[in-house]
């Protein structure tokens, strides 16, 4: 244990020094302030917006959950895709592994600093949102608003650190840096752009549109087009399957989940084509509609750590690690 | 277990097909400087990753301090240390940060750091260089205090893979000395593994020599070099004022010489110790001055060569 806080305690002092970790913090911070700003404005006008808003962007505008989703598998990813090749590359993992510790109590080391800086990033964001908005909405969160903010914060983390446990992985797995970084560019595209793609390719080819559906001119001649039932049906089949497709994503069910605990709609994405508001869930509701995807990141992280430790403990240090 | 420092006993490591260390064979005692040699390759890296724990033997044992590399390997690593071949501490932590990391990872405490860190500087010379970045190091100072990390923990030996391996000629003096003054002066162990034959020569009293995986001998130099030319029989040089007629022919007929070749203006006869005074009698006899003689020893690179051929 002592060498697991030993190597933790130096690896965060390199995170939070290394400028890979401030321009990411940097850019977050910079793009949820936009964001926060925006809800403020959005709660501003409607009466009915609560404190909330600030994290999930006005209707057409974007938000910090949508900021999460897009860059989280770049944040996570980033901060542990060299984790361990790095050292081999580098030769220092047989000075490091010559010393009298555990094995396991590097891998352990490196993910607990990871993870921490990762929980400094997500609570300073948030925290940084929270002290921006308040003063200039001149009112803070209620007490159901601000357990609402701290499980999202909670959720974000585990979301971050699911993507850094996979980054440990690939470090683990790839001997060299550049083919874990290629791997981890690559995870991140199809997970945030190519999977809606795939989802809209697959689910247009598996239910496709009944022939003549479409025809111009409406009732009572107003231009226009007129719709069949069917095509309706099939296009309400289309969605249905593109949104089961996205859920293989993680940052689909981050979304999700984040979006339900907030009882807001997540912005632009979600909110298209829907009423401005719904109903807002409380957030048990919305544990309890969401608990699935929450328990899928989970158990992601886990099996991603867990993986990268086994290999990690039965890997062979070679000449030049 | 006969107490001696290392160990091992039909040392075997397989990567795939390639057997990279083949039933090896080795003694290291307490004290001692041992030269492990052999080209790039042979497996000396491999062997010094089995006795520090890192890598596990295909089959065989090994006991290091008197610890299993395998079932103690924790402990080994109390006892030894290993300075791998073009390693590097951490480029972005000074030269104190990266000692005091080491310390830590040897449960050292605070006061014991403080203590060891410029004591570990001074010994290899590097006190002025402490709150520099290791980045911004030379080769040769990366060797230093790459030798500084390895001895903070005050192993009893320590594993040296290639240390002048890329220093220029000053540095690879500087690092040699240093080998020798922990070894002298500490009493520190050390295994250095070279395929430089002269650096082994000159630094090590006992030399392993290992090719293709296989130790082929282990042999102080003396008896090595003893062994290669077949008893106390030694090539003397000789360099003569002229080179009478008929003189070869009269040292060949004189009891206990070997050989007498003649190459250039240089004479060598091979033979004891004993006949050295018939030798240059009858070379003054025929009227020569002998203006040197010399004994022409074998170096390590001819012993090398023989062994290096058969293996």
């Amino acid at each position: 244990m002592a060498g697991t806080l030993t190597v933790a305690s130096k690896e965060l002092r390199d995170q939070f020094g290394s400028k890979r970790f401030l321009i990411l913090f940097g850019l977050v911070v910079l793009l949820s302030s936009l964001a926060a700003y925006q809800g403020v404005d959005f709660i501003r006008n409607n009466e009915a917006a609560g404190f909330v808003y600030i994290f999930s962007g006005s209707q057409m505008g974007f938000s910090f959950i949508q900021i999460m989703v897009f860059f989280g598998p770049l944040l996570g990813l980033a901060l542990g895709f060299d984790a361990i090749n790095k050292e081999r590359a580098n030769g220092t993992l047989s000075i490091l592994l010559g010393q009298p510790i555990f094995r396991d109590s590097v891998i352990n080391g490196k993910f607990i600093a990871g993870a921490a800086a990762l929980t400094t990033l997500a609570l300073g964001t948030i925290g940084i949102l929270s002290g921006l908005a308040i003063p200039m909405l001149g009112f803070g969160p209620t007490l159901a608003d601000a357990s609402k903010i701290l499980v999202l914060a909670l959720l974000t983390v585990v979301y971050l650190v699911f993507w850094l446990s996979l980054g440990i992985l690939y470090s683990v797995l790839a001997r060299r840096t550049s083919t874990s970084i290629m791997a981890s560019i690559a995870t991140w595209l199809v997970f945030s752009i190519v999977i809606s793609i795939l989802a809209s390719v697959v689910s247009s080819a598996l239910v496709p549109l009944p022939a003549g559906s479409i025809r111009p001119g409406g009732q009572g001649g107003q231009g226009g087009f007129q719709m069949s039932e069917e095509f309706m049906e099939a296009m309400q089949q289309r969605t249905a399957l593109m949104s089961n497709i996205e859920k293989l994503s993680p940052a689909n069910l981050y979304e999700e989940a984040a979006s339900d605990i907030l009882g807001v709609m997540g912005g632009f994405m979600r909110g298209m084509g829907r009423q401005e508001f719904q109903r807002t869930l409380t957030l048990s509701e919305a544990l309890a509609a969401n608990w699935a995807n929450i328990a899928v990141l989970a158990v992601g992280l886990v099996i991603c750590f867990a993986a990268s430790y086994a290999t990690f403990l039965r890997s062979e240090i070679r000449p030049g690690d | 277990m006969t107490g001696e420092l290392i160990e091992t006993i039909k040392l075997t490591k397989n990567y795939g097909d390639f057997t990279a260390v083949d039933q090896l064979d080795l003694t290291v005692h307490e004290g001692e400087l041992f030269g492990f040699l052999g080209p790039n390759g042979a497996g000396k890296t491999t062997t010094f990753l089995m006795l520090m724990g890192l890598s596990v033997p295909s089959s065989g044992t090994a006991v290091v301090g008197g610890c299993d590399v395998v079932d103690e390997s924790r402990e080994v690593r109390k006892v030894a240390s290993i300075l791998p071949e073009y390693s590097s501490l951490y480029g972005e932590l000074t030269a104190s940060e990266n000692l005091d990391y080491i310390g830590r990872l040897n449960d050292l405490s605070k006061e014991e750091r403080a203590d060891r860190v410029p004591e570990m500087l001074d010994i290899v010379g590097m006190t002025d260089w402490c709150d520099s970045k290791v980045e911004s190091f030379s080769r040769g100072m990366k060797q230093r205090i790459g030798i500084a990390a390895a001895l903070i923990k005050q192993p009893r030996l320590v594993f040296l893979d290639e240390p002048t391996i890329g220093l220029d000629p000053v540095g690879t003096k500087e690092i040699r000395e240093l080998i020798l003054r922990l070894n002298r002066e500490q009493g520190l162990t050390v295994v250095l593994a070279s395929h430089l034959l002269h650096e082994v020569q000159m630094t090590c009293s006992r030399v392993g020599i290992i090719n293709k995986g296989r130790l082929v001998v282990t042999e102080t130099l003396e008896n090595l070099t003893r062994e290669m030319t077949g008893g106390d029989d030694r090539n003397v040089e000789f360099r003569l004022s002229e080179m009478p007629p008929g003189l070869i022919e009269d040292l060949r007929s004189i009891e206990g010489v070997k050989l007498v070749t003649q190459r250039d203006d240089r004479l060598y006869v091979y033979a004891g110790v004993e006949s050295d005074y018939e030798v240059s009698r009858t070379i003054v006899d025929h009227g020569a001055v002998i203006l040197l003689m010399r004994p022409k020893e074998f170096t390590l690179e001819e012993i090398f060569m023989k062994y290096y051929e058969e293996g």
